[in-house]
């Protein structure tokens, strides 16, 4: 949450794949559509499936846990299929295409109650699922602007490709490599803006703290939680599981109201809405396994 | 102790105010006021300075903006965000 240089695992590793090829992906992809389209995620699963024998590790050891069995290799393809899928449909997602898709959404009263009073709110994801797809479903809202606040390398990757897709989109994205990123998440959440975040990697943070998660403990970030306390805003988590086919299932559950706390047991309530979030995560990695897109010993 | 590290009122004030919120190991009165606040300096983090932003603004009644491009140096230490505090309080 720093400006220090990022040098963990994932960071280095980086999202594979460069930026021309990136672009001819999403050119393709909208030129063919989606069903067509579909069809490269066979083939490139399989090379990445094969080419990195990291990634396949970090995926076996984390279904064994969710799944409760060993997996076989075919669920580590599925695995990767999901992942692939999901990040296709985020290109036409972008490219506010969401009609194409079947979408159920639970717990939608939670959002309608924050948008009428206005003030806006924290959106908590994960790496799990899309979270493009709840996204999007906001930008039908033109009254709620959302906001992604992420590291600053994926911010600028991202950054890069959404010029690719949808151009309107780059100022959704705060990065976090400055100093004041976070007055910028504070006046967004003032006017009323949705921001949204992923708090499940637990990576250049020192903050970190274990909880149990499907069987051993693990770290979760700790400044995210810190945040909304300081800020005093409401938290809501938000998950996008893909459920196959078109169909994308998404939930919207409250795990924090600024009024339940006084200043004074700040911590308790950061300690609680971290197990509170942790909880959920759990619980959504068993209901949908292979949404879980953290290829990396998240045990560590 | 030479006199640029030597704190004046209006640091030490703001110096106690950190260290409470932030709940610091140090001594408010040792915080050399020319030490950078983040990273290598007191180690503040990101979250750490919004913090203390939003405590400036309610004790100070200054706000920090987000839009303003002096930020890296307003904070960069203890005498520069005094500095910025005490140039736009009550205006």
């Amino acid at each position: 949450m720093s400006d220090k240089p990022l040098v963990q695992e994932w960071t280095v590793r980086s999202e594979r794949g460069s930026l021309p090829l990136i672009r001819l992906g999403v050119w393709i992809a909208l030129r063919l559509g989606r069903r067509a389209a579909r069809l490269f995620l066979y083939p490139t699963c399989l090379y990445f499936l094969l080419s990195s024998r990291k990634a396949a590790r970090s995926s076996r050891q984390y279904l064994e846990r969710a799944l409760d069995r060993r997996p076989s290799p075919a669920d580590v393809f599925r695995h990767y299929l999901t992942f692939a899928s999901c990040i296709l449909d985020r290109v036409f997602l972008l490219n506010e295409q969401i009609d194409q898709f079947d979408l159920t959404v639970h717990g939608e009263g939670v959002m309608l109650d924050i948008m009428r009073r206005g003030g806006g709110c924290l959106l908590f994801g994960a790496h799990f699922g899309s979270f493009e797809v709840t996204r999007a479903i906001g930008r039908c809202h033109r009254d709620a602007p959302i906001s992604l606040v992420m590291y600053e390398e994926n911010a600028r990757k991202i950054r890069t490709a959404l010029a690719a897709i949808n151009p309107r989109l780059e100022a959704e994205v705060i990065g976090l490599a400055r100093l004041d990123s976070l007055l910028t998440v504070a006046e967004r959440l003032n006017r009323g803006h949705f921001v949204g975040l992923l708090p499940d990697r637990n990576v250049s943070s020192e903050d970190l703290v274990r909880y149990p998660f499907l069987g051993t403990p693990a770290r979760f970030p700790r400044g995210p939680f810190r945040m909304a306390m300081l800020l005093q805003k409401p938290v809501v988590m938000m998950i996008g599981i893909y459920r196959g086919g078109r169909r994308y299932e998404i939930f919207f559950e409250s795990l924090f109201a600024p009024s339940e706390t006084a200043a004074a047991d700040a911590d308790a309530a950061i300690a609680r809405a971290m197990s509170r979030y942790v909880e959920r995560l759990e619980h959504y990695c068993r209901a949908a396994p292979f949404n879980w897109f953290n290829f990396y010993d998240f045990w560590a | 102790m030479n006199d640029s590290s030597a704190q004046n009122a209006q640091e030490a004030e703001l110096a106690r105010l950190i260290v409470k919120i932030l709940n610091l190991q140090v001594p408010a009165m040792e915080i050399d006021p020319e030490t950078p606040l983040y990273a290598e300096g007191l180690g503040l983090d990101s979250i750490d300075m919004l913090e203390v932003a939003l405590a400036v603004s309610q004790q100070f009644g200054v706000k920090l903006r987000a839009d303003d491009k002096d930020n890296v140096k307003i904070f960069s230490s203890l005498r520069s965000l005094s500095a910025y505090i005490q140039q736009n309080r009550g205006t």
